[in-house]
């Protein structure tokens, strides 16, 4: 399949946005195809979370065009949007299962079947006995995958992940991996922020980073490897850079 | 989609309130407190009827003295008592304990003191000797008279019906008519009272749970608001009733007990205006104080800060009832005008006018539209706050960084 050939489920154009008078994106643009995993890098401070907040309409951009399926987005067509954000947090004191059908509810699914389909996934990631408990019962990692199923129970065609596996232990980070992977191959396309090369290398096909708002690099992973050269990447430590994958 | 998802905030909202077992402790508290309070004041008046009709029937020495020529000497035979040889040997005897009491009635008992004397029985049970002296002296003064008819009228126990007129010559409505369209003020009251402080902090779970963005990109603000707002009302209609259930238990099988008066809802009278214009004060002010509430919690980061707001929302529907006096009496009043036109005080003023009548069509009218277009500028503010408010989750809001500019609508579009 050639990628250059299919319409861009995201397209961002000129993009600016000023906190103040502080500008913190400058002039950005890049696309995402339909059915593509595109990496979002770059160091802590860099504007990939005011960027996707942008494209979901969060943040009111300053200045250029942010297209998912080519308008604005708006949430009432969120029934085809899973968004994980960097902020994590859901009702706390209400039960895992709860707030897993409210969701599934309010993006499109019916009671039971969200109640259903929730139960096989907190099994799947090891939950099941948690289904009655309080979500401020949960620790931080079994709350964040609970984050995760309430993203993809709608089985959406774009996943925005902000760090998905942030917080995570080895085992289920694979896990969560899994899961990416197996939305991927459903056929939804990921944009996934990450500081991890191991993500990098097993899920996405293209990468965009960032480096004070600026796109420093852009396009496969073996082409932002060719753009940067022997520069450092500006992506966080050398050991996370793409450029390292390469001269491992 | 919007409709279905107001039907599911809707339903989540009430489910999760009305589940919790905090919400049912601080809801049947008030009803518990006042069944025991009309448990204790129903006792106690039924003891005071038994001590009161024993005391009655205690039979007991005494004598008496009348200067006054209204006591009937049969009267007092009946009751076991008898005429004192002379005042002085009378006390003299009580004091000695070979008679329980005496009465001396003076020369005018309805303008001069009964004297009683008597032997002590503890403080409760020396009630009967001043109840027998008393119940001795009005069954004389009926018997006197001779007439049923005449004695109750004497007792003033009398049944009037009024009939007045306003200046065209209608049948004005007296008291009741002004209750009903006042009622809307109650509810008024209760509303933002019980629910004043959960509209102020309805939206900042969503910022202190982090929720915001998973709620932003799944719903509509709009939505999720409105959802609240309805959901908020629904629960309130639940405490109201939980509230008025021990009134209305009271009322219908303890009313004499508790002294209640009789309602004969024959004499209110529903005039469709002023009711028609007190249900639209009450939704237009509703919405306005709701709205404002809730773009005010959108604009704080903790519910603590959030309540040093909700202070002085109080104050602003407390104020007009500073000058209620005036408000009833001279309408048109200057601070009676500045409290009609002013938004936040205007629904009290203009429904306790409306009330009592003083509130012209053009001026319930002009009210009513404010407190409605406010209202709706008041509520979309609140959403966009929220929209573009609430994910700053630490810090307090500033108006000029989440007010639409120009610039950002273009590039939005």
């Amino acid at each position: 399949m050639d990628q250059r050939q299919i319409e861009p489920i995201v397209r961002i154009q000129n993009f600016r946005m000023d906190f103040g008078r502080t500008t913190v994106i400058h002039d950005l643009s890049f696309d995402i195809k339909a059915g593509e995993t595109f990496g979002f890098l770059g160091s802590n401070g860099s504007g990939k979370t005011t960027t996707i907040r942008a494209l979901l309409g969060i943040y009111e951009p300053t200045g250029g065009v942010l297209h998912i399926d080519g308008k604005p987005f708006s949430p009432e067509r969120g029934s085809r949007l899973g968004y994980l954000p960097e902020e994590r947090g859901l009702y706390k004191k209400e039960s895992v299962i709860d707030v897993m059908t409210y969701f599934g509810r309010l993006k499109g699914l019916g009671k039971q079947e969200s109640k259903d389909w929730s139960l096989t996934y907190l099994d799947r990631v090891a939950l099941a006995d948690k289904a009655s408990t309080r979500l401020d019962k949960l620790s931080g990692g079994q709350q964040q995958k609970v984050q995760l199923g309430v993203t993809i129970m709608n089985q959406p065609d774009l996943l925005i992940l902000d760090e998905p596996t942030k917080g995570f232990d080895p085992v289920n980070r694979r896990l969560l991996m899994d899961i990416i992977e197996e939305q991927k191959k459903a056929g939804a396309t990921v944009l996934m922020v990450t500081h991890q090369m191991e993500e990098v290398e097993r899920l996405c096909d293209r990468v965009i980073l960032l480096k004070n708002g600026r796109s420093e690099a852009y396009g496969t992973i073996s082409e932002v490897q060719d753009q940067f050269g022997g520069r450092r990447s500006g992506c966080g430590t050398r050991a996370r850079c793409p450029r390292h994958r390469t001269t491992r | 989609m919007a409709r279905y998802n107001l039907g599911t905030v809707v339903s989540f909202e009430v489910t999760r309130t009305l589940t919790k077992r905090r919400f049912w402790i601080a809801t049947l508290i008030v009803p518990v407190i006042i069944g025991i309070v009309v448990a204790l004041i129903v006792g106690a008046n039924s003891s005071t009827d038994n001590s009161v009709s024993s005391q009655k029937n205690q039979k007991f020495s005494f004598t008496y003295s009348d200067a006054s020529g209204v006591v009937d000497p049969s009267i007092v035979k009946a009751v076991g008592g008898s005429k004192a040889s002379s005042p002085s040997a009378a006390i003299a005897a009580v004091k000695s304990g070979k008679l329980d009491a005496y009465f001396d009635y003076p020369a005018d008992p309805a303008k001069q003191a009964t004297k009683v004397y008597g032997v002590d029985k503890g403080i409760f049970d020396n009630g009967k000797y001043s109840s027998v002296a008393s119940s001795i002296l009005t069954a004389s003064a009926e018997a006197k008279v001779h007439d049923a008819k005449l004695t109750t009228l004497v007792k003033g126990d009398l049944p009037v019906d009024a009939t007045t007129y306003d200046s065209s010559g209608a049948v004005s409505g007296g008291i009741g008519s002004v209750i009903p369209p006042l009622l809307f003020l109650a509810i008024f009251y209760v509303v933002i009272l019980l629910l004043g402080n959960q509209m102020l902090t309805s939206t900042l779970e969503e910022k202190e749970n982090r929720v915001t963005e998973m709620i932003l990109t799944t719903l509509n603000p709009t939505t999720l608001i409105i959802g609240k707002v309805v959901s908020l009302f629904i629960v309130g209609i639940v405490q109201m009733l939980v509230f008025a259930l021990p009134v209305v238990v009271g009322y219908l099988f303890f009313r004499t007990s508790l002294n209640l008066p009789a309602l004969d809802l024959a004499d209110l009278q529903l005039d469709p205006w002023q009711m028609i214009t007190g249900a639209l004060l009450l939704i237009g002010g509703f919405t306005l104080f709701t709205g404002t509430l809730v773009a005010v919690g959108a604009i704080m980061p903790t519910a603590k800060e959030a309540g040093q707001i909700f202070g002085v929302m109080m104050a602003l529907i407390f104020v007009p009832f500073y000058g209620v006096t005036l408000i009833v009496s001279d309408p048109h009043a200057l601070i009676v005008q500045v409290f009609t036109w002013f938004p936040y005080s205007a629904p009290v003023t203009a429904m306790l006018r409306n009330g009592f009548s003083s509130l012209s069509p053009g001026e319930a009218i002009g009210v009513i539209v404010e407190q409605f277009v406010l209202g709706v500028v008041v509520l979309r503010l609140a959403v966009r706050l929220f929209r573009f408010g609430s994910i700053e989750y630490s810090k307090k809001v500033s108006l000029s960084a989440v007010l639409p500019s120009r610039k950002a609508a273009r590039a939005a579009r």
